[in-house]
């Protein structure tokens, strides 16, 4: 079957929602089953932060994608590759790579979901997927993994400087002690 | 909701998901991040606790003494003796799955471990195979045992109890939704309580607990250094205020004895709290001649005894009533923390007491008789200073505080282990214009833990305190979205020293301060120069030019 782009277009946003939870659905049946169903369980997003987090987050990666694709639309129906602004979809992958930064995936189980988004709409739509569309897909799938990097940095630096922030920095104040060696600084231990 | 599980479901779904086997097959994987270093054998060997030896948690042999499943079974039928609470969680839970969704470790990680009734039935599985009628009966019957969710004590068994004992931090948040009581705090206690019989106890907790029977405090601090920081502090207010408010030290003969968490002394940003109780007894001194001393023996309210065994619990807890003693004040007063106030409430009492050397505390001031500590004399500051606001006897400067927004945590232990809520919230909206609650769901009784708790604040273990703290962190930030909070206040050493790194992982915009701290900033000393810094050192709210102009001077 042959979709025009201003076709395609038009079932995306028709099937919004149905993309959104099964990309969802997706992203949660990476934790064990036990916790998959609580995370798709309640609405409240303070006692299911995960959850609810995820779903936002997918929402807004969601929405802005739509936005770039419906945007090219407009200008030119012969699909130029316009970049995804690279920024604004870190910025809304943030929350849910940030949440699985400090859980049990590996870098590459960390992001994979995004990936899954392809699948999920040709699916939905049963069609194959116009080549912009992939792309775009790839684009936030290295979105993804950067961000994913940079909340590791994040961590190995809190975990590296924590300890001097917390009691050196009092005793420095104090002039109780005076430079900290880098071992001092890196280590996790207590000693004192 | 959890509410939608129905009974033994939850278990039934998890015995049964094909792909990854029972939950009482699969191996404990050992995460690094996750878990804190072992406990140096000097450590342990100078409490003389059992088993001192260099390990290494990731390693096959953990170096067990060869008869470690007796010394465990009879470990475990000891406590099941003496004490009732746990032989009857154990006997009891009916597997609902109210609490499963509860635990701040579960909906961080995502670990179905977490879950507070399967985090029981790590131990449970054990008492019933070993303890119980039918798991004796069942052992016979091949394939039995493990439908009725029994299991021997294996190895593999072992270190899942010390993996999950040490990811929980004994917060109590499940046992407010149990139906039955059922507090998983008391069975992660036991738990550790019998690692500790075979030396298997975390760094992170041994060595404080060593330093502090050794020298008084958990970082190991000498008299002479304690009381370097307090003067350091005296100098530092003295140019912000011009006032000297030099404390005493061991006075016999004073009032009041006053006990705070080392964290305070030694740990930004409790060094700023700390400065707070200097001001407050300064005004208190000044306008109403009260005598309280600090005490450089008593130099820690903490107390991670709690967090190894209760006999260890009790050995660092007798320092206060010695030194009480010995000092012959009329009572205790208590510094902010958690855990402290824990101990003190919940079993100091019937460790060490009575204190009938002590008075039962009246606040002199005031003339209010603490009645909820009659018994063991001593009172939270919290409690103390709420008094004194509330007599007007405290002469506050609400504006200096007028550039910080507001929110509070509920640490644990003092809100869901002695009920503490209602008093900070006065003190603050006393000395501060600008206070916003977090979600319902996430403060007072069912407040969310700061996830590094119990003695888990390492370094090594931050993927699991940041995960841990996350549902925490999570409400933190709405508040700060929807109302502009820029600082998220404690009454808890432990949340001093963790809350900055979780908040600058979570919500880099906020930072963290404590009660007394904005109580010091607002108190106006008698005789005190024209403010122009709080007690970081930073301009007040409206003075930015003038230390502009003096930094230029
Ligand atoms: S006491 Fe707290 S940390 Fe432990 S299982 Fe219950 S909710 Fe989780
Ligand atoms: S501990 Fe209480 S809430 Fe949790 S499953 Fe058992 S009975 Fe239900």
């Amino acid at each position: 079957m042959n979709f025009s782009k201003a076709d395609f277009i038009e079932k995306l946003r028709k099937n919004r929602e149905k993309i959104i939870n099964q990309w969802f659905q997706a992203a949660i049946n990476t934790y064990p089953p036990e916790t998959a169903r609580i995370l798709d369980k309640s609405k409240n997003k303070f006692d299911n932060p995960v959850g609810c987090v995820t779903k936002q987050s997918l929402e807004d990666v969601w929405d802005k994608l739509f936005h770039t694709l419906g945007h090219e639309n407009r200008k030119n129906e012969n699909i130029e590759q316009k970049e995804i602004n690279q920024e604004k979809i870190e910025e809304a992958l943030d929350p849910v790579i940030r949440i699985r930064a400090v859980q049990s995936f590996s870098a590459s189980k960390a992001v994979e979901f995004v990936f899954e988004l392809k699948g999920i709409v040709k699916k939905i739509i049963g069609t194959s997927l116009n080549s912009s569309f992939e792309k775009k897909v790839d684009e936030i799938s290295l979105a993804a993994f950067n961000r994913f990097m940079k909340c590791r940095e994040n961590i190995f630096l809190l975990k590296a400087t924590e300890a001097k922030r917390r009691v050196h920095k009092a005793f420095e104040r104090a002039g109780l002690v005076k430079e900290l060696t880098e071992e001092q600084l890196l280590s996790s231990n207590n000693k004192t | 909701m959890a509410d939608e599980l129905k009974p033994d479901e939850l278990l039934d779904k998890i015995d049964h998901t094909p792909a990854r086997g029972s939950w009482m097959d699969t191996s404990v994987q050992i995460r690094p991040g996750m878990y804190c270093y072992a406990a140096k054998a000097e450590s342990v060997e100078t409490l003389g606790l059992p088993n001192a030896r260099a390990w290494n948690p990731l390693e096959d042999d953990w170096k067990l003494p060869e008869n470690w499943q007796e010394i465990l079974h009879n470990g475990l039928k000891e406590r099941l003796e003496k004490f009732r609470t746990f032989k009857i969680f154990m006997d009891i839970c009916v597997r609902c799955g109210a609490c499963a969704d509860k635990c701040h470790f579960f909906l961080g990680t995502g670990d179905p471990k977490n879950m507070p009734v399967l985090r029981a039935e790590l131990l449970r599985s054990v008492y019933r195979n070993d303890f119980t009628h039918a798991g004796k009966i069942l052992q016979s019957i091949s394939g039995a045992s493990k439908i009725a969710g029994n299991r021997p004590l294996t190895l593999d068994v072992l270190k899942e109890w010390w993996y999950y004992f040490f990811q929980c931090t004994e917060c109590r948040r499940c046992s407010v939704f149990c139906p039955y009581g059922i507090d998983t705090a008391e069975i992660t206690i036991i738990g550790r309580e019998l690692l500790n019989l075979l030396g298997l106890n975390i760094d992170w907790i041994a060595t404080p607990v060593s330093n502090c029977y050794q020298t008084g405090n958990h970082l190991g601090i000498q008299p002479h250094a304690f009381k370097d920081m307090l003067d350091f502090f005296t100098e530092d207010i003295e140019e912000i205020t011009g006032v000297n408010v030099e404390p005493q030290f061991n006075k016999k003969g004073a009032d009041i004895l006053f006990i705070t968490p080392s964290g305070d002394v030694f740990a930004d940003p409790g060094t700023y709290t700390c400065q707070g109780y200097l001001i407050l007894f300064k005004y208190l001194k000044d306008k109403y001649d009260l005598d309280v001393t600090w005490s450089t023996y008593a130099s820690e309210g903490g107390n991670f005894g709690f967090f190894t065994s209760h006999e260890t619990m009790k050995r660092l807890n007798a320092k206060m009533f010695a030194e009480a003693k010995r000092l012959g004040v009329k009572w205790i007063l208590g510094g902010e923390c958690g855990h402290m106030w824990r101990v003190i409430h919940q079993y100091m009492d019937t460790m060490n007491g009575p204190a009938d050397f002590l008075e039962e505390p009246v606040n002199p001031i005031t003339g209010t008789k603490f009645e909820n500590a009659k018994s063991t004399k001593m009172v939270h500051i919290c409690e103390f200073t709420a008094d004194l606001i509330k007599h007007g006897k405290l002469e506050l400067d609400k504006s200096r505080n007028s550039n910080i927004s507001l929110t509070y945590h509920d640490s644990c232990n003092t809100a869901r282990g002695m009920g503490l809520l209602e008093e900070p919230r006065y003190i603050m909206n006393n000395v501060c214009d600008n206070f916003f609650e977090m979600p319902e769901n996430t403060i007072k009784e069912q407040t969310f833990c700061c996830g590094s708790g119990a003695g888990l604040n390492a370094g090594e273990n931050i993927e699991l305190r940041m995960a841990g703290g996350l549902p925490r962190a999570n409400a933190v930030k709405y508040v700060h979205e929807k109302f502009g909070v820029t600082h998220l206040c404690c009454i808890c050493a432990i949340d001093r020293a963790v809350f900055p790194t979780l908040m600058e992982y979570w919500v880099p915009e906020v930072d963290v301060i404590g009660i007394h701290e904005l109580v010091g900033n607002a108190l106006i000393l008698p005789g005190e120069q024209k403010r122009t810094t709080d007690l970081r050192m930073e301009p007040l709210p409206g003075m930015e030019e003038e230390e502009m102009e003096d930094e230029d001077e």
